[in-house]
């Protein structure tokens, strides 16, 4: 896979990346042979990009000035700029790229071409734009029978809702889990990092690989209809249940503990997160207040008393205010890191709220190799980026090859079609294609 | 209609509580014949969790554990004692799939660690989904969703800076990036075993997937040398973009209309308030800079009006906006939801009529959803038992005196 020991150095040159089918040890790619052509924006580009880190031959393909989302941050060095986004060069990493003009007969019968030799493309165009560009799934499945087409929209091909539009921020709302985050006082507030995107990403990725499962076996092409809110909706844990069962209704509640012994608690340098009780149940209970004892904690015996061991008890007012009176001035003179190796070696579910710094640098996530080094093309950095988020023995997760520049491989995609370079330039001249 | 995309594979089904059950949700309602394997001595903790049907708590009533269990069969099996462990090897022998999620070491335990089931079933898909791998220095510490929510980044991330991190609210690894993430692999790796006859070990950390979504915030930090902090809703440089208080109790509108179109629409709809009128605003940038004053004026419009009325208003006029609704909203009013025939309702024995979420996509000429609800426990032992490995009646019965199938 990749070596473990190498760490980014400022203007270091890999040229070695992986060719689609074969990782860099040799070792088979689960989906060596898949040709994806991902055409999608923020919604849909996690999904290629699982697709390539598992050995798909993905080409993106992007608007001839350039995909929304290289206009969003964060940016290498703050400069923001097509070639500078870092959130295009991860979610884009592994596949290559052609800039061509969806809205120019000449961009569609591309496209047309590319999808006859397609097992799967992922769009993310408003209901109805494919099929005014002559791309729908009907149209391009009658040149290749096995053609797979996932789509991820806000809402759903159809229904009342199927033209609305939507940010992340909406499908959270829509989707019933912005209305969980936050604290009772404040508005509701959304989870960080495109979450509803993402979890429509996801679940086009499993959906995807279903279909193209079902295809495979004989079957014909399949079309995909991913509902960005509807994703959404799968992350609600019990709020469902909660009213569907009891009637209640599940509101937002952090910056209180869930019970007595359960929440975060401030410490020395940041903030832990504590977990004796809840699903838990009470099992860690006594090796909770035996630490405390240990250390010292005045006071703390008192919570080894029989009405500790009641759910009930533990949910109270007093309950909580007790404990939190004994547990938070010992943890604010501890460091995350002490608090979670002496915590957990005493088995307390107690973890660090980790930093993005705090992750970089986990002892465990580097036992795992779980970091890796990949190139920024246009600066000749190495970025250090999440690898693997699974481990498939036999077919491991590779290093990808970075994300494609504006343009860099249009020509020789073309090519590959058959484009001579005399038709090539005129269609660059006429800017269908960058 | 065409068979389900999992048509024919069989799992045999050690997940518990969230992650791993949820995983095996995904391929039950997609066809797979998934058959849980629990024991009344070490139940599915989620079985013993709220919410329960009318409140009343029973191992048969969990709303928690029957979402999550949709259209699978459920088995006990007494695995400390060696006919039970005979009998899983047995069930294994006849899968596809193992799957599991508990600490690294307790399937070892049982004898049905990986090198035990690959020596029973040679192109076995086994699974393993451990909270942080299945090896490493931290790889056997506790955690849960909540605790995993902590260590993943996601909750110092999601909240307000100057107060303590409050992440999504839910467990949310459990259910969405851990069974997608392990569904996925579980997907590409019986691709490869069809073209190879090849099955593997799967390894998946409960954390990773939700990091490797994270991966712009860790080159943000790694590049640039920036700890992003918590804010809120904003996300610059969007303006307006956020929540804002509607007529009612607990009432709210998520909006986003920072372009110079959808800022105008809003401005439109909001009856072209005076505040928005400053020629500051004109920009994109203008109005980051002055986003705090441009959301207090809207919000002092907003709750005069109904969310839904206001939603419609906007989105008629093309400006993203959403009502925040509630679990109730979703369940009996979201007209889309309905529309994609999302809750389904299924009749349990002991539940009675109540609601899971179906899959949140559809696949043409196949279209997947729950088709029966969460198993009783060892509802389908006598079943399994018989058609699968055999049994006869006597044996079974013989098999429970000696408590193999408790």
């Amino acid at each position: 896979m990749y070596d473990a020991a190498i760490k980014p150095r400022i203007g270091e040159t890999v040229e070695a990346w992986s060719v689609p089918g074969l990782a860099a040890s040799g070792a088979p790619a689960a989906l060596t042979g898949i040709r994806v052509l991902d055409l999608s924006g923020l919604a849909g580009q996690y999904c290629g990009k699982q697709f390539a880190d598992l050995g798909a031959d993905v080409i993106l393909i992007e608007p001839v000035g350039g995909s929304p989302v290289r206009r969003e941050g964060p940016f290498l060095d703050d400069r923001a700029h097509v070639e500078f986004s870092l959130q295009f060069a991860y979610f884009n990493a592994g596949k290559r790229g052609a800039a061509i003009d969806l809205d120019r007969p000449e961009g569609q019968h591309i496209v047309r071409q590319l999808a006859k030799n397609a097992d799967l493309i992922i769009e993310s165009e408003k209901p109805g734009l494919m099929e005014r560009r002559g791309l729908s799934f009907a149209s391009l499945v009658a040149s290749n029978p096995k053609l797979v087409m996932t789509s991820v929209t806000p809402f759903g091909q159809t229904g009342p809702y199927a033209n609305y539009e939507a940010e992340d921020i909406v499908a959270l709302a829509l989707g019933g889990l912005l209305y969980l985050g936050g604290y009772p006082d404040t508005p509701p507030i959304a989870a960080y990092g495109n979450q509803a995107y993402l979890a429509a990403a996801q679940f086009a990725s499993v959906a995807s690989m279903m279909a193209l499962l079902a295809a495979d076996e004989g079957g014909d092409g399949r079309h995909v209809d991913v509902s960005i809110q509807e994703c959404v909706t799968m992350g609600l844990e019990t709020a469902i249940q909660f009213y569907d069962l009891e009637k209640t209704v599940r509101k937002r509640a952090s910056g209180e503990q869930i019970m007595a012994g359960v929440g975060v608690f401030a410490c020395a340098d940041g903030q832990i997160y504590l977990m004796a009780g809840g699903i838990a149940s009470t099992r860690f209970w006594a090796n909770l207040v035996n630490w405390m004892v240990d250390e010292g904690v005045d006071g703390a015996r008192q919570l080894l008393e029989p009405a500790w061991q009641s759910h009930d008890y533990l949910s109270t007012p007093e309950a909580k205010t007790i404990f939190r009176a004994l547990f938070a001035p010992f943890a604010e003179k501890q460091t995350k890191a002490y608090l979670y190796q002496t915590g957990q070696s005493r088995r307390i579910p107690i973890c660090p709220i980790n930093t993005p710094w705090d992750i970089l640098t986990s002892r465990q996530l580097e036992y795992r190799s779980f970091f890796v080094s990949q190139k920024h093309a246009p600066s000749g950095r190495m970025l250090t980026v999440p690898g693997a988020p699974y481990q498939l023995q036999e077919t491991p997760w590779r290093q990808a090859r970075p994300a494609p520049r504006l343009g860099e491989h249009t020509s020789e995609i073309l090519a590959e079609l058959g484009y001579d370079a005399a038709a090539r330039a005129a269609l660059l001249k006429s800017g269908v294609i960058n | 209609m065409k068979p389900l995309p999992l048509h024919g594979i069989r799992v045999a089904d050690f997940t518990w509580i969230g992650a791993g059950s949820f995983t095996t949700k995904l391929l039950a309602d997609h066809g797979a014949d998934v058959i849980k394997i629990e024991s009344s001595g070490r139940m599915d903790s989620l079985r013993s969790s709220r919410p329960y049907k009318d409140g009343v708590p029973g191992i048969n009533r969990s709303g928690y554990f029957a979402d999550r269990n949709s259209s699978k069969r459920s088995i006990t099996l007494n695995l400390k004692t060696e006919a039970g462990k005979d009998l899983a090897q047995r069930l294994i022998a006849t899968s596809d799939i193992v799957a599991n999620n508990f600490t690294p070491g307790t399937m070892e335990k049982f004898g049905l660690g990986y090198e035990a089931v690959r020596a029973i079933k040679p192109d076995i898909i086994y699974i393993a989904m451990s909270m942080q791998g299945s090896a490493g220095p931290e790889h056997k510490y506790l955690g849960y969703g909540l605790t995993m929510g902590a260590l993943t980044g996601l909750q110092f991330l999601s909240g307000l800076p100057e107060r303590e991190p409050a992440g999504t609210g839910t467990n949310f690894s459990d259910h969405i990036p851990n069974p997608c993430h392990a569904a996925f692999a579980i997907l590409a790796a019986l691709r490869h075993r069809r073209r190879t006859g090849v099955g593997q070990y799967i390894d998946v950390a409960q954390t990773e997937p939700t990091i490797a979504l994270l991966g712009p915030a860790m080159s943000d930090c790694s590049a640039n040398n920036r700890i992003q902090e918590r804010s809120g809703n904003e996300r610059a440089p969007r303006a307006p973009h956020g929540v804002f208080r509607c007529r009612g109790q607990d009432r709210w509108i998520a909006i986003s209309a920072w372009q110079d179109e959808t800022w105008a629409a809003l401005c439109k709809v909001l009856g072209d308030p005076a505040f928005a009128r400053s020629t500051q605003l004109a920009t994109a940038h203008g109005r980051w800079v002055n986003r705090h004053t441009i959301e207090q004026g809207i919000s002092a419009i907003t709750r005069y009006w109904d969310a839904e009325d206001l939603m419609s208003a906007l989105q008629i006029a093309g400006v993203p906006a959403g009502v925040v609704r509630t679990a109730a909203d979703i369940v009996d009013d979201d007209p889309q939801l309905r529309h994609r025939g999302h809750w389904v309702k299924l009749a349990h024995p002991e539940m009675g009529e109540s609601v899971y979420n179906a899959p949140p996509f559809r696949i043409n000429d196949a279209p997947a959803t729950p088709v029966a609800p969460a198993p009783l426990l060892g509802q389908h032992t006598n079943e399994v038992l018989t058609t699968i490995l055999g049994l006869g009646a006597a044996e079974i019965e013989a098999l429970r005196r000696e408590d193999v199938l408790t």
